[in-house]
């Protein structure tokens, strides 16, 4: 295997799934006569199957209990596979859990030395890493300090910058950037950039669709235990994103459709400039959005009204116009017509969205065809290189 | 993950001894001396119990000495046994987030109390030799009678330790065997003609000398106590038994190790 290699072949896990679990003998034995706890075996994962080059930045993405961190405790030698193979090439560092090995009684020192022996440090290597391990972690004056004086912060601090302070060949990160303030935070993000930069390979678990698009270049999508799709980043996000849509999870933002349906949407497609289908767009790019309009009466129907509105996940309208509004011109819908609405947006915070459409004809009070909360979006904030630009600069000896 | 060498697992154990060692004793004012006082304590307790009520020490010279020799290695098997037992329950979270080799969670448990073991052994032997007992030849068999008990000591604790995962009962049980393997083992009676006096079933007697833990408690009663040389059986039960719980101790530990990571 070759260091940052990585190879799932047909793996399947099973977990033994407890009903009201008997955790003590007497209950063993009385279960032996009424069979009240029942188990069953629950298939984690189910015939994955990916390979990981050296360097590459794989997220893992999928609902709740797809089997996302179940993937990484495979590829960390945490679980052994029910089958199939799963092997991790060269150093792994694992950031599952930050600072679950300190014992609290412990110094912030004496808890690095005993964890570098846990990842396999040896001691001269920890001692010569302990003073850039609390810088990094802004705890230098603490580390004499048990570590039950900490705060959270403090401890989950000291807990990633160990975990992150020896170079990996690839590096686990599940979920747990929630680390400290923005400041850290923003910290934390660099010094994995820096692993990225480095040709790294890193393995990301998590829900924040905007730091998964940044950091990965390819993402895996699970659907209880099975890869619905491997591939680019972006696009495999879309399908996320369209299947979270297509779930009506969320009760109250949960996309709705009304109307008469005299005219309505057959198809709608959001698309960017270059005309691949997307769900994200990065700053600065447009949100084309390209409908095939009908009409079930005869004739060309005049004067109808397209409208969009943008929310947050949460319901809440932020933007909605329509070229009524805007003095643009209406349709005029034959059979099978198509229209498109070119949006170009200033994101100031970005994240997920959801975008809604409308066909309507306000003067004649009419509602044609209603898509609300309908097409969720991501909107990325780009890094802009370089961030800084010299626009003038004078010298003066006075 | 063959990455686990020798170097980096003697490592591992040398710092799970040490942050053992040093949880313990932090905010404890008695620290280390604790290892030697509660055998100290059960001596004086057992001493006036066993010469003032029921009366029988009093066929043993130096009866608190002969009581020490035996305490001492008791009390490591019991602490022992009671840490490893739970030594994965209560590593679930690290277990579960780092992949380290296991099975040095019970193992430290043990060797963690191996040392206090031999440091209590070496102010007995002081003690011992104030008293008159002075060790013979004999007493170079300490160390690979140590070395096999401790092996013994660790087989058994892996093996509750995973049990423990599966049944929270076996801490418990544990408890309540540990009570009655005490009064099973030879440490407050020898197993030679006075035992038969005191026990008065010779029958008994060779019924306790199965017992795993009989021959070191032999052993350490001759070396140390009467300084002679141990008998052959003692060698052979305990040989025997050691390479016995290492073997099922070891085998049940891998695998089920793969097991007991899920269900923690």
């Amino acid at each position: 295997m070759k260091p940052g290699a990585i190879l799932m072949d047909n793996v399947s896990l099973a977990y033994r799934l407890y009903h009201d679990r008997a955790v003590t003998l007497r209950e063993t034995m009385l279960n032996v006569f009424n069979r009240s706890t029942k188990t069953e075996m629950f298939t984690a994962l189910d015939g994955v199957s990916f390979d990981v080059e050296p360097g590459e930045a794989l997220a893992i993405i999928g609902a709740n209990g797809a089997g996302k961190s179940t993937t990484l405790k495979l590829l960390a030698g945490i679980y052994e596979p029910s089958s199939g193979i799963a092997e991790t090439g060269g150093r792994i560092a694992s950031l599952l859990d930050l600072g679950v090995g300190f014992h609290p009684d412990l110094t912030g020192e004496e808890n690095l030395m005993l964890n570098g022996s846990l990842i396999g440090l040896d001691r001269n290597t920890m001692k010569d890493l302990i003073p850039e391990i609390a810088d990094f972690a802004e705890l230098t004056r603490f580390m004499d300090t048990p570590v039950k004086y900490y705060s959270d912060g403090m401890f989950m601090r000291l807990g990633f910058s160990l975990a992150t302070a020896v170079d990996p060949d690839v590096l686990l990160i599940d979920e747990v950037l929630a680390v400290g303030d923005a400041r850290f935070q923003e910290k934390c993000y660099e010094r994995i950039w820096s692993f990225r930069k480095k040709g790294k390979t890193i393995i990301f678990v998590s829900h924040d669709m905007n730091a998964v698009a940044k950091l990965c270049t390819r993402a895996v999508l699970l659907n209880d235990g099975r890869i619905q799709m491997d591939g680019e980043v972006e696009a495999v996000l879309s399908e996320y994103l369209e299947g979270v849509r297509s779930k009506h999870d969320a009760a109250a933002v949960s996309p709705k459709e009304w109307g008469t349906r005299e005219v309505w949407f057959d198809s709608v497609t959001l698309r960017n400039v270059s005309g691949t289908p997307s769900r994200i767009f990065q700053k600065g790019e447009k949100i084309i959005v390209d409908a095939v309009i009908k009409t079930r009466l005869s004739g060309t129907v005049d004067g109808v009204v397209f409208g969009f509105s943008l929310h947050r996940p949460d319901g809440e309208t932020i933007i909605g116009t329509n070229n009524l509004e805007m003095n643009e011109p209406l349709l005029k819908v034959s059979e099978s017509t198509e229209a498109s609405i070119e949006i170009m947006l200033d994101v100031e915070e970005p994240g997920s969205y959801i975008l809604g459409l409308a066909l309507t004809d306000p003067p004649a009070h009419k509602d044609y065809h209603w898509q609300e909360f309908f097409y969720p979006v991501t909107l990325l904030d780009a890094r802009i290189d370089p961030p800084l630009r010299l626009s003038d600069v004078t010298w003066k000896q006075c | 993950m063959s990455n686990w060498d020798f170097g980096r697992l003697r490592l591992l154990m040398e710092s799970l001894v040490s942050k053992d060692l040093k949880v313990r004793y932090k905010r404890s004012v008695l620290g280390f001396g604790w290892f030697l006082l509660k055998p100290l304590f059960s001596m004086i307790v057992y001493y006036f119990v066993f010469t003032r009520i029921l009366r029988f020490g009093g066929a043993i010279p130096h009866f608190s000495l002969f009581l020490l020799t035996g305490l001492l290695p008791w009390n490591f098997f019991s602490s022992s046994l009671s840490a490893s037992t739970s030594s994965l329950l209560d590593n679930h979270r690290l277990i579960r987030s780092i992949y380290f080799p296991r099975m040095s969670l019970p193992v430290a448990e043990v060797l963690a109390n191996l040392i206090h073991l031999v440091l209590a052994l070496i102010v007995l032997e002081a003690v011992l030799i104030i008293f008159g007992h002075t060790p013979g030849l004999s007493i170079i068999l300490l160390i690979p009678a140590l070395i096999l008990f401790t092996v013994m000591t660790a087989g058994v604790g892996m093996l509750l330790s995973v049990g423990n995962v599966f049944y929270r009962d076996v801490k418990q049980f544990v408890e309540v065997l540990l009570l009655a393997w005490f009064y099973a083992s030879p440490i407050i009676y020898p197993l030679d003609s006075i035992g038969v006096y005191i026990i008065e079933s010779p029958k008994l007697l060779q019924i306790l000398k199965f017992n795993p833990v009989a021959g070191f408690m032999e052993i350490m009663h001759s070396i140390l106590y009467a300084g002679t040389w141990p008998a052959a059986w003692c060698w052979v039960s305990l040989s025997v038994w050691s390479v016995m719980f290492l073997t099922v101790g070891l085998a049940v530990f891998r695998k089920a190790e793969p097991v007991v990571v899920k269900e923690l």
